[in-house]
């Protein structure tokens, strides 16, 4: 039976008979190693950062002006199943989980909670905004997943979709959902909103107004059981 | 039907209209979600043959139907058609919401593009909850329905007057 | 095996006989066609705006969004259990498929592994989903095409699949039944027993489907050397399942990168491929794949092992930092979760890879200079569900 590659921790959780002792040495994947430097030959200064979980995953992020050439680069490669392409936002959502923001707190007398720190994922990041996109390679048996910066003020990168044509109506819902724009994209408009839709619903400071007039009744779920939580779980 | 307009119709003959129009609903399906397919399972399947309570279950069009039924996520997108499709069918008709999405917006109930309840756009006469309903629970929701009709003072019914929501 | 030998090559000649076909020269007035948002042969709401010249179409242009949830949304502010809940209702047709690699992805980021019980049992119910999602297409497309005998015959069949499901999970249409680190509940009793014949009956189904459906000369004539996608194209557009391998594609997630979790390596069977790349080599493959999985499944009834179906998780469930993707081959075709885990009780984000969303994005360039039935066979054929495309 195959495991799951060890995620550099050792696991409290798994059961008796599936607990593997994995030796905490770093192990090296040599294939997703050759293909980072391959990445890295043909996009030079390109790349700004990248990880490896061996026998798992490669991310790989580039800067702005190499996004498109990352693309080529890849499909050169022989990485030629588009996944998808999407970004991610990396703010921390000023509403939390119970969508109540600072003002219904200061309002109702808790204290207001402090802003937690901007911490990016995997292959590191300085923006608030990452565009995150996946390739996949059919005879190697590999993905790589890209991720790109964009910078507050020009929330724009290159279109995909003259390498890459399913990244056309990934790209446009992208937009509707984080409002960037991509140049030499053959068609920009909403995908999936209504034309007159304010907002763009994936950046975390988009309210979901449903929340904000009635809290989550589902909320107990994550409240101990009384007595069981103790023995069982780290309950909180 | 002079007399029915005039509310002036025998309740014997009354009683006979609405048992001939009770066992002839002509339902238009408008398959939307999940729903759609247990819509599927109750009226085009030999196993739970909605054809013998009296349901035709396959008009062409929403202007041949008596009854629709609304099965699945209404969004905000897609409300004017759900309002247009009602404003087409010939009167009386009815309505039955099938599913909590149609009935509340169900799963949905804090998602920024979905209508909470097509209640909001259309009168419904039978609300079916489940997610989804059994093929069993549309069925009990239509015999509901039968029996209102049954029930029903035509004249009330064709008077014409707009029915306010809400 | 690949059937294309110079993918670029062929993938250019296709658009140029496309060109071709369509008669730009002799310019007739165009018309726009408006199919949908309701409209007897979709499932749900798709709409299309075709701009037509005579009996052909120019350009088909899908209008997404009637349908449109906000999962990804959604999932930002539910707990790892509770999305499990919501996304059985991506593609409703295959609920148990759609929680499987959400699971798994949750599984990966706690280091945390089902028991070998709790991995048959996910596969056996994957695979019954597949069942459930394609014996319903088979039936739905010879609808669309005007054979209405078929659909009665799927949907009659389908419950034997529906019945097995209902009684391990306790739902018919969206069971809920994983959980992480394992399954809810083991299987009851005599279910194995039932499943076999529920399988002898799909299987004698598919048989039925392919005397009755299949091998009929009109359907034939209205699915063949209509749609043709090559393989290139397909790769581009990130095609994935059933629609790939009948481009000649021969590539099956559950064989060639099958993530941990799932059994498909403990069972024999086969991963069928089609040339030709047209509508039939859509449903043929599809047909070959019911069988497949029925095999899948009545083999792994056979293996089952005994054990616990759940591992040792805490009852609330915190995953820790980190991001991971997992896809599984689902009844149409790749879907994955891109799951960015903050260490909290929610993802901080996931994002939803769907198959259908990318099917159907190849529609325009399909399409294009195809005659206006053969839209319907084109788009019965790509299969998708509402739910999957606009999520």
């Amino acid at each position: 039976m195959r495991t799951w590659p060890s995620v550099g921790r050792v696991s409290q959780l798994s059961s008796a008979d599936t607990e593997t002792p994995e030796a905490a040495a770093p192990q090296i994947d040599e294939a997703r190693e050759a293909v980072l430097a391959e990445v890295t030959a043909r996009l030079g200064e390109g790349v700004v950062g990248s990880h490896i979980r061996p026998g798992d995953d490669l991310w790989i992020r580039v800067d702005r002006a190499n996004w498109v050439a990352a693309a080529e680069a890849a499909k050169a490669m022989g990485y030629r199943f588009f996944d998808f392409l999407s970004a991610i936002d990396w703010l921390p959502s000023p509403f939390g989980r119970d969508m109540d923001s600072q003002e219904d707190r200061i309002v109702s007398g808790a204290p207001a909670k402090e802003p937690e720190a901007m911490v990016q994922g995997y292959a590191g990041g300085e923006t608030r905004f990452q565009l995150l996109a996946r390739v996949y390679s059919i005879t190697a048996g590999m993905g790589i997943t890209f991720k790109c910066d964009l910078p507050d003020d020009d929330l724009t990168a290159g279109t995909w979709s003259n390498v890459y044509a399913g990244a056309n109506w990934h790209e446009r819902e992208a937009r509707e959902m984080f409002g960037f724009s991509f140049d030499g994209h053959p068609n920009m408009i909403n995908l999936y909103l209504p034309a007159d839709f304010v907002g763009h619903p994936l950046r975390k400071d988009f309210p979901l107004l449903a929340r904000r007039v009635r809290p989550w009744p589902g909320i107990v779920d994550v409240e101990p059981m009384p007595g069981v939580a103790d023995e069982e779980g780290e309950g909180e | 039907m002079g007399l029915v307009e005039s509310g002036k119709l025998p309740k014997p003959l009354a009683k006979l209209l609405n048992i001939s129009r009770k066992y002839s609903i002509w339902a238009y399906q408008w398959g939307l979600a999940c729903c759609a397919i247990e819509m599927g399972a109750a009226f085009a399947s030999p196993r739970y043959d909605v054809m013998r309570l009296g349901v035709i279950p396959f008009p062409a069009s929403p202007r041949q139907a008596d009854l629709v039924v609304i099965a699945g996520t209404v969004t905000d997108k897609l409300a004017p058609a759900v309002v247009r499709l009602y404003e087409q069918m010939p009167d009386p008709k009815y309505v039955i919401s099938m599913g909590s999405c149609a009935n509340c917006g169900g799963p949905y109930w804090d998602s920024y593009s979905v209508t909470k309840g097509v209640d909001q756009l259309i009168p419904v006469d039978v609300y079916v909850p489940g997610c989804p309903p059994r093929p069993e629970a549309l069925l009990e929701g239509i015999i509901l329905l039968q029996e209102r009709i049954a029930h029903e003072d035509m004249a009330e019914r064709w008077k014409g007057e707009p029915i306010v929501v809400g | 095996m690949t059937a294309v030998s110079d993918p670029q090559s062929v993938a250019a000649l296709a658009a140029e006989a496309v060109d071709n076909r369509v008669n730009l020269d002799f310019e007739t007035e165009g018309m726009t066609l408006n199919m949908g948002p309701q409209h007897p042969a979709t499932h749900g709401t798709l709409r299309i705006i075709a701009r037509l010249d005579g009996e052909q179409v120019i350009s088909a242009e899908p209008m997404c969004g009637y349908m449109h949830r906000g999962y990804e949304k959604l999932t930002e502010v539910r707990t790892y259990p509770q999305i499990n809940a919501l996304i059985n209702r991506i593609d409703w047709l295959g609920s148990f498929a759609n929680e499987v690699p959400f699971i798994l992805a949750a599984e990966k980021l706690m280091d945390v592994e089902a028991p070998p019980r709790a991995q048959w049992i996910r596969t056996i119910l994957f695979e019954m989903s597949r069942i459930a999602n394609i014996s319903l297409f088979l039936g739905d497309f010879g609808l669309q095409l005007g054979g209405m005998t078929a659909g009665f015959y799927a949907f009659r069949d389908r419950e034997w699949v529906l019945n097995q499901i209902e009684s391990a999970t306790g739902g018919r249409f969206h069971p809920n039944f994983d959980r992480i680190g394992g399954l809810k509940d083991d299987l009851p009793k005599g279910w194995i027993d039932s499943s076999h014949t529920a399988m002898d009956k799909l299987l004698a189904f598919c048989d039925e489907l392919e005397d009755l459906l299949v091998g009929n000369e009109i359907f034939q004539a209205r699915t063949r050397g209509i749609g043709v996608i090559p393989a290139e194209t397909a790769l581009s557009y990130g095609l994935s399942g059933a629609n790939l391998r009948a481009s000649g594609v021969d590539w099956d997630l559950r064989r060639d990168n099958c993530p941990p979790g799932l059994v498909y390596d403990k069972a024999d069977w086969k991963v069928w491929t089609h040339p030709d790349g047209d509508c039939f080599a859509r449903t043929w493959v599809r047909l070959q794949e019911t069988r497949e999985a029925a095999k899948i499944v009545k083999q792994l009834l056979d293996t089952i092992p005994s054990g616990p179906v759940m591992a040792k998780v805490p009852r609330i469930i915190k995953v820790p930092e980190g991001e991971a993707y997992v896809a599984t081959e689902n009844p149409l075709g790749e879907m994955g979760y891109y799951v960015v885990s903050k260490g909290d009780l929610v993802p901080f984000r996931v994002k939803i890879r769907s198959a259908s969303f990318n099917n159907i994005s190849i529609v325009p360039w399909v399409a294009r200079g195809a005659y206006v039935p053969d839209l319907i066979s084109i788009l019965g054929s790509l299969y998708f569900i509402l739910g999957d495309i606009d999520r």
